[in-house]
Protein backbone atom coordinates (compact mmCIF):
# COMPACT_ATOMS: atom_id res chain seq x y z
CA UNK A 1 0.00 0.00 0.00
CA UNK A 2 0.99 3.68 0.18
CA UNK A 3 2.95 3.65 -2.55
CA UNK A 4 0.97 5.83 -5.41
CA UNK A 5 2.25 9.02 -7.31
CA UNK A 6 5.68 7.24 -6.44
CA UNK A 7 7.63 7.47 -9.95
CA UNK A 8 9.86 4.57 -9.49
CA UNK A 9 9.30 0.75 -8.99
CA UNK A 10 11.11 -1.17 -6.30
CA UNK A 11 13.31 -2.81 -9.15
CA UNK A 12 14.03 0.69 -10.30
CA UNK A 13 14.94 1.85 -7.24
CA UNK A 14 17.34 -0.95 -6.61
CA UNK A 15 19.11 -0.83 -9.96
CA UNK A 16 19.58 3.37 -9.30
CA UNK A 17 21.23 2.24 -6.12
CA UNK A 18 23.19 -0.31 -7.54
CA UNK A 19 24.62 2.32 -10.14
CA UNK A 20 27.54 4.69 -8.88
CA UNK A 21 28.15 7.19 -12.00
CA UNK A 22 25.08 9.24 -10.90
CA UNK A 23 25.00 9.54 -7.26
CA UNK A 24 21.68 12.10 -7.18
CA UNK A 25 20.16 9.01 -8.74
CA UNK A 26 21.35 6.50 -5.67
CA UNK A 27 20.29 9.25 -3.05
CA UNK A 28 16.97 9.23 -4.46
CA UNK A 29 16.58 5.47 -4.42
CA UNK A 30 18.25 5.07 -1.18
CA UNK A 31 15.10 7.61 0.01
CA UNK A 32 12.91 5.38 -1.91
CA UNK A 33 13.76 2.26 -0.41
CA UNK A 34 13.92 3.50 3.43
CA UNK A 35 10.40 5.11 3.08
CA UNK A 36 8.81 2.18 1.51
CA UNK A 37 10.31 0.11 4.21
CA UNK A 38 11.56 -2.74 0.85
CA UNK A 39 11.26 -6.03 2.02
CA UNK A 40 13.59 -6.59 -1.04
CA UNK A 41 16.22 -8.97 -0.25
CA UNK A 42 18.51 -6.65 -2.56
CA UNK A 43 17.59 -4.09 -0.54
CA UNK A 44 19.54 -4.10 2.86
CA UNK A 45 23.21 -5.07 0.98
CA UNK A 46 22.82 -2.10 -1.82
CA UNK A 47 22.24 0.06 1.07
CA UNK A 48 25.41 -1.42 2.81
CA UNK A 49 27.36 -0.91 -0.11
CA UNK A 50 26.13 2.37 -0.59
CA UNK A 51 27.07 3.41 2.91
CA UNK A 52 30.97 1.87 2.78
CA UNK A 53 30.87 4.91 -0.12
CA UNK A 54 31.59 7.23 2.02
CA UNK A 55 34.72 9.38 1.87
CA UNK A 56 37.17 11.03 4.83
CA UNK A 57 36.40 14.42 5.83
CA UNK A 58 37.44 16.99 3.06
CA UNK A 59 36.96 20.40 4.08
CA UNK A 60 36.77 21.26 0.84
CA UNK A 61 34.70 18.37 -0.73
CA UNK A 62 31.61 20.05 -0.24
CA UNK A 63 28.83 19.24 1.67
CA UNK A 64 27.01 16.90 -0.48
CA UNK A 65 29.48 14.01 -0.73
CA UNK A 66 28.12 11.98 1.86
CA UNK A 67 24.98 12.24 0.86
CA UNK A 68 24.27 8.99 -0.45
CA UNK A 69 25.81 7.84 2.66
CA UNK A 70 23.46 9.32 4.96
CA UNK A 71 20.38 8.56 3.17
CA UNK A 72 21.11 4.55 3.05
CA UNK A 73 22.01 4.95 6.93
CA UNK A 74 18.48 6.66 7.35
CA UNK A 75 17.43 3.50 5.20
CA UNK A 76 18.80 1.27 6.89
CA UNK A 77 17.18 2.41 10.26
CA UNK A 78 13.75 2.28 8.46
CA UNK A 79 13.92 -0.71 7.26
CA UNK A 80 15.23 -2.48 10.57
CA UNK A 81 17.46 -4.82 9.29
CA UNK A 82 19.44 -6.44 12.11
CA UNK A 83 22.47 -7.13 9.69
CA UNK A 84 22.94 -3.37 9.36
CA UNK A 85 23.71 -2.76 12.58
CA UNK A 86 27.48 -4.00 12.98
CA UNK A 87 28.34 -0.74 9.76
CA UNK A 88 25.82 1.42 11.64
CA UNK A 89 28.03 1.49 14.61
CA UNK A 90 31.25 1.69 12.41
CA UNK A 91 29.35 4.75 10.96
CA UNK A 92 28.95 5.83 14.22
CA UNK A 93 33.24 6.93 15.11
CA UNK A 94 33.24 8.65 11.21
CA UNK A 95 34.57 11.63 11.26
CA UNK A 96 31.69 13.55 9.38
CA UNK A 97 28.90 14.57 11.96
CA UNK A 98 26.42 14.67 9.44
CA UNK A 99 27.20 11.09 9.01
CA UNK A 100 27.39 9.88 12.88
CA UNK A 101 24.08 11.38 12.61
CA UNK A 102 22.02 9.88 10.38
CA UNK A 103 23.61 6.23 12.28
CA UNK A 104 22.25 7.46 15.42
CA UNK A 105 19.05 7.95 14.56
CA UNK A 106 19.37 4.48 12.53
CA UNK A 107 20.69 2.94 15.34
CA UNK A 108 17.68 4.32 17.99
CA UNK A 109 15.16 2.74 15.25
CA UNK A 110 16.72 -0.17 15.20
CA UNK A 111 16.66 -0.65 18.97
CA UNK A 112 20.61 -1.95 19.08
CA UNK A 113 21.43 -2.17 22.75
CA UNK A 114 25.56 -2.61 20.94
CA UNK A 115 25.06 1.09 20.32
CA UNK A 116 24.63 1.98 24.04
CA UNK A 117 28.78 2.23 25.12
CA UNK A 118 29.67 4.42 21.98
CA UNK A 119 27.13 6.65 22.17
CA UNK A 120 27.55 7.03 25.68
CA UNK A 121 31.32 7.33 25.19
CA UNK A 122 30.46 9.89 23.00
CA UNK A 123 28.66 12.03 24.84
CA UNK A 124 30.16 11.85 28.28
CA UNK A 125 32.29 14.53 28.04
CA UNK A 126 28.70 16.68 28.15
CA UNK A 127 27.04 19.76 27.50
CA UNK A 128 30.62 21.71 27.13
CA UNK A 129 32.59 19.48 25.21
CA UNK A 130 30.35 16.92 23.19
CA UNK A 131 27.85 19.88 23.01
CA UNK A 132 30.01 22.48 22.65
CA UNK A 133 29.65 25.29 19.23
CA UNK A 134 31.86 24.05 16.41
CA UNK A 135 34.14 26.95 15.36
CA UNK A 136 33.17 25.99 11.18
CA UNK A 137 29.76 25.50 11.42
CA UNK A 138 26.28 26.33 13.32
CA UNK A 139 26.31 22.42 14.11
CA UNK A 140 27.82 20.90 17.31
CA UNK A 141 30.64 18.76 18.34
CA UNK A 142 28.78 15.53 18.37
CA UNK A 143 24.97 15.68 16.84
CA UNK A 144 23.56 15.72 20.35
CA UNK A 145 20.41 15.51 19.42
CA UNK A 146 20.31 12.57 17.67
CA UNK A 147 22.20 10.71 20.18
CA UNK A 148 20.08 11.66 22.99
CA UNK A 149 17.06 10.79 21.08
CA UNK A 150 18.69 7.00 20.32
CA UNK A 151 19.35 6.31 24.08
CA UNK A 152 15.73 7.45 24.33
CA UNK A 153 14.74 5.14 21.82
CA UNK A 154 16.97 2.05 22.79
CA UNK A 155 15.25 2.08 25.87
CA UNK A 156 17.52 1.02 28.53
CA UNK A 157 17.42 2.87 31.67
CA UNK A 158 20.88 1.95 33.25
CA UNK A 159 22.16 4.29 35.28
CA UNK A 160 25.39 5.63 33.54
CA UNK A 161 22.61 6.43 30.67
CA UNK A 162 20.92 8.76 32.54
CA UNK A 163 23.96 9.79 34.02
CA UNK A 164 25.41 10.87 30.86
CA UNK A 165 22.03 12.48 29.26
CA UNK A 166 21.03 14.74 32.35
CA UNK A 167 23.69 17.00 31.80
CA UNK A 168 21.44 17.74 28.54
CA UNK A 169 18.95 18.96 30.07
CA UNK A 170 21.08 22.39 30.84
CA UNK A 171 22.28 22.62 27.63
CA UNK A 172 22.37 25.95 25.97
CA UNK A 173 20.01 25.31 22.95
CA UNK A 174 16.17 24.43 23.80
CA UNK A 175 16.19 21.76 21.20
CA UNK A 176 18.97 19.72 22.41
CA UNK A 177 17.22 20.23 26.17
CA UNK A 178 14.18 18.86 24.63
CA UNK A 179 16.32 15.91 23.12
CA UNK A 180 17.79 15.42 26.70
CA UNK A 181 13.87 15.52 28.28
CA UNK A 182 12.19 13.72 25.63
CA UNK A 183 15.06 10.56 26.25
CA UNK A 184 15.05 10.67 30.57
CA UNK A 185 11.13 10.84 29.90
CA UNK A 186 11.01 7.65 27.80
CA UNK A 187 13.58 6.10 30.06
CA UNK A 188 12.35 7.06 33.60
CA UNK A 189 8.71 7.60 33.21
CA UNK A 190 9.32 10.72 35.70
CA UNK A 191 7.00 13.78 35.42
CA UNK A 192 9.76 16.18 35.74
CA UNK A 193 10.92 15.95 32.80
CA UNK A 194 7.79 16.30 30.97
CA UNK A 195 7.02 19.64 32.63
CA UNK A 196 10.46 20.79 31.23
CA UNK A 197 8.89 19.45 27.53
CA UNK A 198 5.92 21.26 28.28
CA UNK A 199 7.47 24.54 29.09
CA UNK A 200 9.07 23.90 25.77
CA UNK A 201 5.95 24.08 23.95
CA UNK A 202 5.23 27.66 24.74
CA UNK A 203 8.32 29.01 23.68
CA UNK A 204 8.94 32.27 21.64
CA UNK A 205 10.36 30.08 18.62
CA UNK A 206 8.10 27.79 16.38
CA UNK A 207 11.10 25.79 15.88
CA UNK A 208 11.36 24.55 19.66
CA UNK A 209 7.67 23.96 20.24
CA UNK A 210 7.82 21.93 17.14
CA UNK A 211 10.34 19.64 18.48
CA UNK A 212 8.92 19.89 21.98
CA UNK A 213 5.99 18.93 20.07
CA UNK A 214 7.40 15.58 17.89
CA UNK A 215 9.33 14.78 21.66
CA UNK A 216 6.00 14.53 23.53
CA UNK A 217 4.38 12.16 20.80
CA UNK A 218 7.53 10.09 20.68
CA UNK A 219 7.27 9.33 24.21
CA UNK A 220 3.55 9.47 24.36
CA UNK A 221 2.73 11.28 27.00
CA UNK A 222 -1.05 11.38 27.50
CA UNK A 223 -1.15 14.17 30.36
CA UNK A 224 -0.25 16.53 27.30
CA UNK A 225 -3.00 16.16 25.46
CA UNK A 226 -4.88 19.45 26.14
CA UNK A 227 -1.04 21.39 25.88
CA UNK A 228 -0.59 20.16 22.76
CA UNK A 229 -3.92 21.74 21.83
CA UNK A 230 -2.88 24.93 23.23
CA UNK A 231 0.46 25.13 20.99
CA UNK A 232 1.19 27.48 18.70
CA UNK A 233 1.95 25.47 15.54
CA UNK A 234 0.77 24.13 12.56
CA UNK A 235 -2.07 21.31 12.17
CA UNK A 236 -0.52 18.80 10.90
CA UNK A 237 2.19 18.53 13.44
CA UNK A 238 -0.20 18.41 16.14
CA UNK A 239 -1.99 15.93 14.22
CA UNK A 240 1.68 13.79 14.28
CA UNK A 241 2.48 14.43 18.27
CA UNK A 242 -0.99 13.35 18.80
CA UNK A 243 -0.48 10.56 16.69
CA UNK A 244 2.35 9.65 19.07
CA UNK A 245 0.21 10.04 22.31
CA UNK A 246 -1.92 7.42 20.96
CA UNK A 247 0.51 4.77 19.63
CA UNK A 248 3.60 5.08 22.10
CA UNK A 249 1.46 4.96 25.45
CA UNK A 250 2.46 3.08 27.71
CA UNK A 251 1.18 2.03 30.59
CA UNK A 252 -2.54 0.84 31.79
CA UNK A 253 -5.17 3.99 29.78
CA UNK A 254 -8.74 3.48 29.78
CA UNK A 255 -10.01 2.86 26.10
CA UNK A 256 -12.02 6.40 26.18
CA UNK A 257 -8.57 8.10 26.78
CA UNK A 258 -8.16 7.06 23.18
CA UNK A 259 -11.08 8.37 22.12
CA UNK A 260 -10.44 11.90 23.51
CA UNK A 261 -7.17 11.98 21.63
CA UNK A 262 -9.09 11.03 18.69
CA UNK A 263 -11.56 13.13 19.10
CA UNK A 264 -8.33 15.73 19.24
CA UNK A 265 -7.18 14.70 16.26
CA UNK A 266 -10.74 14.96 14.04
CA UNK A 267 -10.63 18.54 15.27
CA UNK A 268 -7.57 19.87 13.91
CA UNK A 269 -7.88 18.04 10.10
CA UNK B 1 -2.56 52.39 11.75
CA UNK B 2 -5.21 54.72 11.58
CA UNK B 3 -6.71 56.26 15.15
CA UNK B 4 -10.36 55.34 13.77
CA UNK B 5 -9.19 51.17 13.90
CA UNK B 6 -9.01 51.83 17.03
CA UNK B 7 -12.51 51.25 19.09
CA UNK B 8 -14.48 51.75 16.27
CA UNK B 9 -16.15 48.22 15.39
CA UNK B 10 -17.21 49.85 12.27
CA UNK B 11 -16.77 47.48 8.94
CA UNK B 12 -15.38 50.65 7.21
CA UNK B 13 -12.62 51.50 9.67
CA UNK B 14 -11.43 47.76 10.21
CA UNK B 15 -11.29 47.37 6.21
CA UNK B 16 -9.38 50.80 6.48
CA UNK B 17 -6.92 49.57 8.79
CA UNK B 18 -6.68 46.31 7.04
CA UNK B 19 -5.88 48.09 4.21
CA UNK B 20 -3.32 50.04 5.75
CA UNK B 21 -1.64 46.98 7.83
CA UNK B 22 2.26 47.07 6.88
CA UNK B 23 3.87 44.15 8.56
CA UNK B 24 2.82 40.77 8.62
CA UNK B 25 2.10 40.76 12.12
CA UNK B 26 0.12 44.08 11.82
CA UNK B 27 -1.84 42.32 8.94
CA UNK B 28 -2.85 39.38 11.18
CA UNK B 29 -3.96 41.77 13.96
CA UNK B 30 -6.23 43.90 11.28
CA UNK B 31 -7.73 40.18 9.66
CA UNK B 32 -8.42 39.52 13.26
CA UNK B 33 -10.53 42.53 13.66
CA UNK B 34 -12.24 42.29 10.57
CA UNK B 35 -14.16 39.36 11.64
CA UNK B 36 -15.22 41.05 14.91
CA UNK B 37 -16.74 44.11 13.63
CA UNK B 38 -20.52 45.09 13.54
CA UNK B 39 -21.07 43.91 9.63
CA UNK B 40 -19.02 40.45 9.35
CA UNK B 41 -20.33 40.36 5.65
CA UNK B 42 -18.62 43.07 4.48
CA UNK B 43 -15.44 42.25 4.57
CA UNK B 44 -15.61 38.91 3.15
CA UNK B 45 -13.84 40.14 0.02
CA UNK B 46 -10.88 41.02 2.19
CA UNK B 47 -10.55 38.09 4.15
CA UNK B 48 -10.87 36.09 0.73
CA UNK B 49 -8.35 38.32 -0.26
CA UNK B 50 -5.99 37.33 2.66
CA UNK B 51 -5.89 33.74 1.68
CA UNK B 52 -3.33 34.88 -1.32
CA UNK B 53 -1.04 36.74 0.83
CA UNK B 54 1.31 34.43 1.87
CA UNK B 55 0.58 35.06 5.47
CA UNK B 56 -0.22 31.93 7.62
CA UNK B 57 -1.14 33.52 10.91
CA UNK B 58 -3.52 35.58 8.82
CA UNK B 59 -4.85 33.29 6.60
CA UNK B 60 -5.52 31.09 9.46
CA UNK B 61 -7.69 34.19 10.98
CA UNK B 62 -9.57 34.45 7.31
CA UNK B 63 -10.12 30.64 6.91
CA UNK B 64 -11.76 30.78 10.90
CA UNK B 65 -13.65 33.82 10.37
CA UNK B 66 -14.81 32.81 6.51
CA UNK B 67 -16.01 29.47 8.13
CA UNK B 68 -18.13 30.95 11.18
CA UNK B 69 -19.68 33.45 8.13
CA UNK B 70 -20.91 29.94 6.54
CA UNK B 71 -23.04 29.71 3.13
CA UNK B 72 -22.63 33.93 2.86
CA UNK B 73 -18.81 33.44 2.13
CA UNK B 74 -19.23 30.37 -0.39
CA UNK B 75 -19.72 32.68 -3.57
CA UNK B 76 -16.62 34.37 -3.00
CA UNK B 77 -14.55 31.99 -2.29
CA UNK B 78 -15.80 30.01 -5.44
CA UNK B 79 -15.43 33.05 -8.06
CA UNK B 80 -11.72 33.82 -6.69
CA UNK B 81 -10.39 30.30 -6.87
CA UNK B 82 -7.02 31.21 -8.47
CA UNK B 83 -5.46 28.25 -9.87
CA UNK B 84 -2.43 29.98 -10.01
CA UNK B 85 -1.85 30.76 -6.88
CA UNK B 86 -1.39 26.94 -4.77
CA UNK B 87 -1.33 29.11 -1.09
CA UNK B 88 -4.31 30.54 -1.84
CA UNK B 89 -6.12 27.63 -3.45
CA UNK B 90 -5.23 25.54 -0.68
CA UNK B 91 -6.83 27.96 2.19
CA UNK B 92 -10.03 28.55 0.26
CA UNK B 93 -10.51 24.21 0.35
CA UNK B 94 -9.79 24.36 3.96
CA UNK B 95 -12.54 27.22 4.38
CA UNK B 96 -14.80 25.26 1.85
CA UNK B 97 -14.32 21.97 4.04
CA UNK B 98 -15.18 23.80 7.09
CA UNK B 99 -18.27 25.59 5.78
CA UNK B 100 -19.66 22.28 4.56
CA UNK B 101 -21.84 23.89 2.03
CA UNK B 102 -22.82 21.53 -0.98
CA UNK B 103 -21.48 24.25 -3.98
CA UNK B 104 -18.25 23.45 -2.57
CA UNK B 105 -18.09 19.24 -3.68
CA UNK B 106 -16.19 19.64 -7.00
CA UNK B 107 -13.67 22.26 -5.35
CA UNK B 108 -13.55 18.94 -2.43
CA UNK B 109 -13.79 16.43 -4.99
CA UNK B 110 -10.91 17.72 -7.09
CA UNK B 111 -8.42 18.49 -4.01
CA UNK B 112 -8.90 15.01 -2.41
CA UNK B 113 -8.24 13.60 -5.41
CA UNK B 114 -5.37 15.30 -6.94
CA UNK B 115 -4.05 18.02 -4.42
CA UNK B 116 -0.14 18.09 -3.81
CA UNK B 117 -0.38 18.74 -0.32
CA UNK B 118 -1.47 16.28 2.37
CA UNK B 119 -3.14 18.89 4.67
CA UNK B 120 -4.76 19.79 1.33
CA UNK B 121 -6.08 16.92 0.93
CA UNK B 122 -6.69 15.65 4.83
CA UNK B 123 -9.12 19.00 4.95
CA UNK B 124 -10.76 17.83 1.44
CA UNK B 125 -11.20 14.00 2.95
CA UNK B 126 -12.98 15.40 6.36
CA UNK B 127 -15.43 18.36 4.24
CA UNK B 128 -16.67 15.80 2.02
CA UNK B 129 -18.09 13.64 5.01
CA UNK B 130 -19.34 16.81 6.08
CA UNK B 131 -21.40 18.84 3.75
CA UNK B 132 -24.82 20.04 4.76
CA UNK B 133 -27.00 17.73 2.57
CA UNK B 134 -29.99 17.61 4.60
CA UNK B 135 -32.37 20.32 3.01
CA UNK B 136 -31.43 19.11 -0.60
CA UNK B 137 -34.48 17.01 -2.00
CA UNK B 138 -34.24 13.39 -1.60
CA UNK B 139 -32.99 12.76 -5.22
CA UNK B 140 -29.82 15.46 -5.23
CA UNK B 141 -29.09 14.26 -1.59
CA UNK B 142 -28.55 10.87 -2.78
CA UNK B 143 -26.56 11.63 -6.02
CA UNK B 144 -24.19 14.22 -3.55
CA UNK B 145 -23.92 11.16 -1.20
CA UNK B 146 -22.70 9.18 -4.06
CA UNK B 147 -20.17 11.38 -4.64
CA UNK B 148 -18.97 12.09 -1.61
CA UNK B 149 -18.51 8.74 -0.82
CA UNK B 150 -16.77 7.46 -4.16
CA UNK B 151 -14.58 10.38 -3.58
CA UNK B 152 -13.76 9.09 -0.15
CA UNK B 153 -13.39 5.26 -1.38
CA UNK B 154 -10.81 6.62 -3.48
CA UNK B 155 -9.04 8.24 -1.03
CA UNK B 156 -8.63 5.48 0.88
CA UNK B 157 -5.90 4.36 -1.13
CA UNK B 158 -3.93 7.67 -0.12
CA UNK B 159 -0.27 7.08 0.52
CA UNK B 160 -0.37 9.94 3.85
CA UNK B 161 -1.63 8.48 7.00
CA UNK B 162 -3.14 11.45 8.08
CA UNK B 163 -5.52 11.89 5.14
CA UNK B 164 -6.56 7.76 5.75
CA UNK B 165 -7.28 9.43 8.86
CA UNK B 166 -9.13 11.99 7.57
CA UNK B 167 -11.18 9.78 5.14
CA UNK B 168 -12.01 7.65 8.32
CA UNK B 169 -13.12 10.47 9.57
CA UNK B 170 -14.87 11.32 6.79
CA UNK B 171 -16.68 8.28 6.18
CA UNK B 172 -18.38 8.19 9.81
CA UNK B 173 -19.71 11.85 9.10
CA UNK B 174 -20.85 11.11 5.90
CA UNK B 175 -22.88 7.60 6.84
CA UNK B 176 -24.11 8.81 10.78
CA UNK B 177 -27.23 10.72 9.03
CA UNK B 178 -28.22 7.56 6.87
CA UNK B 179 -31.05 4.97 8.05
CA UNK B 180 -29.50 1.59 8.45
CA UNK B 181 -30.42 -0.07 5.50
CA UNK B 182 -29.08 2.59 2.84
CA UNK B 183 -26.77 1.09 0.68
CA UNK B 184 -24.54 3.78 1.05
CA UNK B 185 -24.41 3.24 4.92
CA UNK B 186 -23.20 -0.10 3.83
CA UNK B 187 -20.44 1.26 1.47
CA UNK B 188 -19.59 3.13 4.00
CA UNK B 189 -18.91 0.74 6.53
CA UNK B 190 -17.19 -1.27 4.70
CA UNK B 191 -14.86 1.05 3.63
CA UNK B 192 -14.12 1.70 7.07
CA UNK B 193 -13.68 -1.96 7.84
CA UNK B 194 -10.94 -1.97 5.59
CA UNK B 195 -9.23 0.78 7.39
CA UNK B 196 -9.32 -1.16 10.39
CA UNK B 197 -7.93 -4.17 8.82
CA UNK B 198 -4.17 -4.43 10.01
CA UNK B 199 -3.71 -6.80 6.69
CA UNK B 200 -4.85 -3.48 4.63
CA UNK B 201 -3.94 -0.64 6.92
CA UNK B 202 -0.68 -0.27 8.79
CA UNK B 203 -1.29 2.63 10.47
CA UNK B 204 -2.52 2.06 14.06
CA UNK B 205 -4.52 5.21 14.92
CA UNK B 206 -5.90 5.03 11.52
CA UNK B 207 -7.42 1.90 12.27
CA UNK B 208 -8.83 3.29 15.70
CA UNK B 209 -10.26 5.84 14.62
CA UNK B 210 -11.94 3.61 11.82
CA UNK B 211 -13.00 1.35 14.50
CA UNK B 212 -14.57 4.24 16.02
CA UNK B 213 -16.31 4.92 13.32
CA UNK B 214 -17.55 1.67 13.31
CA UNK B 215 -18.28 1.71 16.92
CA UNK B 216 -20.31 4.39 16.52
CA UNK B 217 -22.45 3.66 13.78
CA UNK B 218 -23.27 0.37 15.08
CA UNK B 219 -24.59 1.67 18.34
CA UNK B 220 -27.15 3.69 16.44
Amino acid sequence: MAGDGEPISEAEALEQLRQTDDQSRQYYAAWWLGRMRSRHPEAVPLLLAALRQRQPRDVGAGVEHNAVARNAARALGKIADGRAVPELLEVLDDADDGLREAAARALGELRATAALPLLTRRLASGPDVAGANRSDSPRLQEPCEAMLEALGTIGVAAPDVLAVIKPFTSHGRPLVRSAACRALLQLTGETAWAEELLQLLQHPQLQVRRAALMDLGAVGWRPALAPIQRTLAENSLKLIALRGLVENSTGSEADSDDEAVLMAMDALL
Amino acid sequence: MTAASGDSRLAADRIRAFEQAGSAEELVVATRRLIACDDPLATVPHLVQVLGFNNPGAAVAAVDGLIALGPAAVGPLLANLDAHNYGARAWAVRALAGIGDPRGLDVLEDALATDVGPSVRRAAARGLGALRLESLAEAERHQMRERCLHALESGRGDGEWVVRYAVAAGLEGLALPMPPADPHRDRAESSLKQLQDPEREDTQVVRLRAGVALKRLNAQ
